[in-house]
């Protein structure tokens, strides 16, 4: 179709580097989700408590990560940690390494950026709280911390989770570009294939379907999680 | 200020001990040393800005960014808007199809449409003979365009569909054409609600900008990695920091007005 050649899909050798780097795509996905959903939380926690110093400095946090390119931060940690002294002496060779590895440096720079977005969504749930509820928890004698834990997080994780949806898919994404500092996932895999076989139309498109689909299955299955979690007068639960 | 300070005004002082804090770090680091590297920075400005050492001509560097984020957006504005009317259409062949190219669009990694338009997009086109060249600028144009058009026509989609059916109803009981409905009623009370939306959308848009390094134009990335490839280890951690604080000054001020008008939105809700 199209004059599209796809021969080169039967070889097992491209097969595996096809599956090896949709495995690390997803494995990075996930770690860094899960990471940036923990820094989310614990820094929305920590806006809860209207400490000044903390949240102005949370609040550079966010706006420094949520404002400039995610490509960038990957380049600045892979390029920079191990010049500020991030190093250990590989003791087979002597040589003095990067303690942390490219697909490291990925990580720590999307957990971050996803961190960043996470705390700013978390706590918009939190603001959106309607004040009556909390008025009628603190009126029923529940305690600071019995009211967050049984009344604001049921209801405000509720309320975040369809931009929690876009972090996550979003993040997904970004994960394409770890493949400009080496780390070993689906578009560094296309390169390699593409560099092979010259099919580079072919590789591509195979790769935005690939995409499209576990970015897809991603919404779907939170948007799943959403309709289960809704109840009446919040979200979607109409 | 009176004493015992609000909590607004605490976190003012933070920020702006944050500030002082940032300035003494670097009086002190260029008091010991870094001022050299500060200086090469400084020299290589004009360079990562424009992508010529004196300044000029504007061939490069972030205003190519800018040039590239502003043309993706003006591009993005008319596919979205082709995609929104036809995701709202009252025809199922034409919604299916459009609600279908959105959300592949919008699923799909920037970098990695970046990489398909950069391969699927030929060097030359022919048309009516003539053979036309295809610039990798106008490959990364289109390649940013693709999703920032899919959320453009999210955007639009949520603005007409946040606004009351009952505007619908009134408008038809006053026999308003459906096009003269759209036009003088929805449009104009939706576009209030879409201007933050298209604002942050662009904010977005300008970081993502910095992947186009991918398809080799001189951008501010492209001119920056060339540029790192002569300087020494110690340097590269300046210039970094000196280039994200190019992009996170354009950007946070665009971002933070977009919040502003969010806000003042909010209110009517209908």
């Amino acid at each position: 179709m199209f004059g599209l050649d796809y021969s080169w899909l039967s070889d097992p050798v491209y097969q595996g580097w096809l599956l090896r780097g949709t495995l690390n795509t997803i494995a990075l996905a996930l770690t860094s989700s899960a990471i940036a959903v923990l820094i989310g939380g614990f820094g929305a926690l920590a806006l809860t408590l209207r400490i000044a110093w903390l949240d102005a400095l949370i609040e550079l946090f966010v706006e420094l990560f949520r404002n400039t390119p995610p490509l960038l931060q990957m380049l600045f940690f892979y390029f920079t940690l191990s010049t500020i002294g991030l190093r250990v002496t590989d003791p087979a060779t002597g040589l003095s390494v990067p303690l942390l590895s490219a697909f490291d440096c990925a990580l720590v720079s999307l957990s971050l950026f996803g961190g960043a977005l996470c705390i700013e969504a978390f706590r918009s749930g939190l603001d959106s709280l309607p004040r009556a509820v909390t008025e009628a928890a603190r009126s029923l004698g529940y305690s600071r911390w019995a009211r967050f834990r049984r009344i604001e997080v049921p209801i405000a994780s509720r309320i975040c989770l369809p931009a929690l949806t876009n972090i996550l898919t979003n993040l997904f994404k970004t994960t394409s570009q770890a493949s400009v500092i080496t780390v070993p996932e689906l578009v560094y895999y296309a390169g390699q294939i593409y560099n092979d076989t010259f099919r580079t139309a072919e590789v591509m498109i195979l790769v935005l379907l690939i995409y499209v689909t576990l970015v897809s299955l991603l919404s779907w299955g939170l948007s799943r999680i959403e309709r289960a979690l809704a109840f009446p007068g919040y979200g979607k639960g109409n | 200020m009176q004493w015992p300070l609000s909590y607004h005004e605490k976190k003012r002082l933070v920020q702006l001990g944050i500030v002082l804090t940032l300035a003494a770090w670097i009086t002190a680091d260029a008091l010991s040393g870094g001022a050299a590297h500060w200086h090469r920075v400084w020299m290589r400005l004009p360079l990562l800005l424009t992508g010529s050492g004196d300044g000029w001509p504007l061939t490069g560097g972030f205003v190519l960014n800018i040039f590239l984020g502003l043309g993706s957006m003006a591009l993005a504005a008319v596919l979205g808007t082709l995609l929104a009317f036809g995701m709202m259409a009252k025809s199922r062949l034409v919604r299916l199809p459009c609600f279908f190219i959105m959300n592949f669009l919008r699923n799909s990694p920037w970098i990695v449409l970046l990489f398909a338009m950069l391969y699927i997009i030929p060097f030359n086109v022919r048309l009516f003979g003539v053979s036309i060249a295809v610039p990798a600028f106008a490959k990364a144009l289109i390649g940013l365009a693709l999703p920032t058009g899919a959320n453009f026509a999210e955007i639009i989609r949520g603005a007409v569909q946040s606004i009351h059916s009952g505007q619908w109803e009134a408008a038809r009981a006053l026999g308003y054409m459906p096009m003269a409905i759209y036009g003088r009623i929805i449009l104009p009370q939706a576009l209030r609600r879409m201007i933050p939306g298209w604002m942050n959308l662009y904010a977005l848009l300008m970081i993502a900008t910095s992947l186009a390094t991918v398809t080799g134009i001189q951008d501010v990335v492209t001119t920056l990695n060339t540029l790192l490839s002569m300087e020494n280890e110690r340097v590269i951690v300046y210039f970094y920091i000196t280039t994200l604080f190019l992009f996170f000054a354009y950007c946070y001020p665009i971002a933070l007005l977009a919040r502003r008008m969010e806000q003042s939105v909010k209110g009517d809700a209908l």
